[in-house]
């Protein structure tokens, strides 16, 4: 048996000991040249055709996928596609908090004075909550110089998957936050308010 | 002062929903699903409007998977990527169960699109110049990120991998890609594999077809 084979048996052994797969780059770390570059290949060709874990709710709840799953369940029960899912990520991947995010999307959006709003739809896109046919290209062309991601890229998340296949709200419904004074009026119904919407609105909601 | 109100956001297009075809299973039942009956218990959850309902099978779907993606991610990114390019591949590939597309296996496509993700992960690098700094760059002092990646050269991985997928390609008897598929790339030991197998199969020939697919893809390395 050759270093490669019996690096790949250990790593074998690992997972079945463990039920869940080894860290690959300690037994990478064993092999130098293409010895390593065949050990990888090897363990990726392994790991490919690995069955489906068995589920364990204690270590689920204490694992990365369990945030995962949420972010999933969001995106599949609101209407932008995977964004629940995506947009935080490539925020934290940015090392940005969504203030210094929000902040920099409504300056390369010229919205400086309403970057409140621009927080709000943001929140929204972030949650699932907002239509992703709405929000125009200029939105997602800004945030993605932001976030490292293109525009394109942004979209197609936006659109998975299909809306409207089954992803009306439960009892309850959505609801999203605004700051309002308290003399303003009340909030108008939103036909009434599509005849009032402003710039921002426009490039959030507009398509 | 102002205070915080709540206005109604539009919700998602109405659709007709199959409130009396979907009976909710409880996590027991639906960890013994196989992928299909899990995305297809999703997809009429999701129809008949039932969101709280399809968490304990998306649980059970990204937990079954995630360390895998992860482990795989791990042969060929730096650490502080692994974790964004598996989440976007399992989601993406979950959610293509959802837009009509037939994607096949869903662990298959979870894997292609994986692939996918870390190729187009090193073409945006070379396109595009690296933003974040490595540590190497403060000068040692600053040891916030940690250790360097240490995976191997992307290039030599990828060819690697396309001389293994190429030796595999090669073997023209069904019984020996089975032995490779059940000992080399599975779990089972020489002698299991044996039996599995079958018709007159050993496990002496189990070693051989073994070693002999390992040494032609090691050839196959070697003539680069």
């Amino acid at each position: 048996m050759t270093d490669v084979e019996r690096l790949l048996a250990e790593y074998k052994e690992a997972h079945r000991a463990d039920g869940a797969p080894a860290d690959p780059r300690p037994y990478l770390a064993r092999a130098s040249g293409p010895d390593r570059a065949a050990l990888g290949a090897l363990i990726d060709a392994y790991l490919a055709r690995a069955p489906r874990r068995s589920f364990d709710a204690a270590r689920f709840r204490d694992s990365a996928a369990a945030p995962m799953a949420e972010s999933l369940q969001r995106a599949l029960s609101g209407s932008g596609g995977l964004w629940p899912a995506l947009l935080p990520r490539l925020r934290n991947q940015a090392r940005l908090r969504r203030a210094e995010l929000v902040s920099e999307l409504a300056a390369r959006l010229g919205a400086q004075s309403q970057t409140e709003k621009v927080a709000a739809y943001y929140h929204q896109m972030e949650q699932g909550l907002l239509p992703a046919t709405g929000v125009s290209d200029t939105v997602l062309e800004a945030l993605g110089r932001i976030i490292g991601y293109s525009r394109e890229a942004l979209r197609r998340a936006g659109e998975l998957p299909a809306p409207g296949a089954g992803a009306g709200p439960e009892p309850g419904a959505v609801f999203a936050r605004t700051r309002r004074a308290d003399s303003e009026p009340a909030e108008p119904a939103p036909e009434a308010a599509e005849r009032h919407w402003d710039a921002v609105d426009r490039l959030f909601r507009g398509g | 002062m102002a205070k915080r109100r709540y206005v109604r956001v539009e919700p998602p297009t109405p659709t007709p929903r199959a409130l009396d075809d979907f009976a909710e299973l409880p996590e027991g039942r639906l960890a013994v699903l196989g992928d299909d009956e899990l995305i297809d218990y999703l997809r009429a959850a999701r129809s008949a409007g039932r969101q709280e309902a399809m968490k304990p099978a998306l649980a059970i779907l990204v937990f079954g998977y995630w360390d895998i993606l992860v482990s795989r991610a791990r042969l060929r990114l730096p650490e502080s990527d692994v974790e964004d390019v598996a989440a976007e591949a399992a989601a993406s590939a979950i959610a293509s169960a959802f837009d009509g597309r037939s994607v096949g296996e869903l662990r298959s496509w979870m894997h292609t699109i994986l692939s996918r993700r870390i190729a187009d992960y090193y073409e945006a690098r070379t396109r595009r110049p690296q933003t974040t700094p490595l540590a190497s760059e403060h000068g040692g002092v600053d040891e916030v990120w940690g250790a360097e990646p240490a995976e191997p050269f992307e290039g030599d991985a990828l060819f690697a991998s396309e001389c293994l997928g190429q030796a595999y390609d090669e073997l023209e008897d069904e019984r020996h890609r089975r032995t490779i598929d059940l000992y080399v790339y599975g779990p089972l030991s020489a002698t299991a594999t044996a039996a599995e197998v079958g018709g007159g199969m050993t496990e002496a020939n189990v070693h051989q077809v073994a070693s002999r697919f390992q040494r032609r893809f090691r050839e196959l390395m070697d003539d680069d």
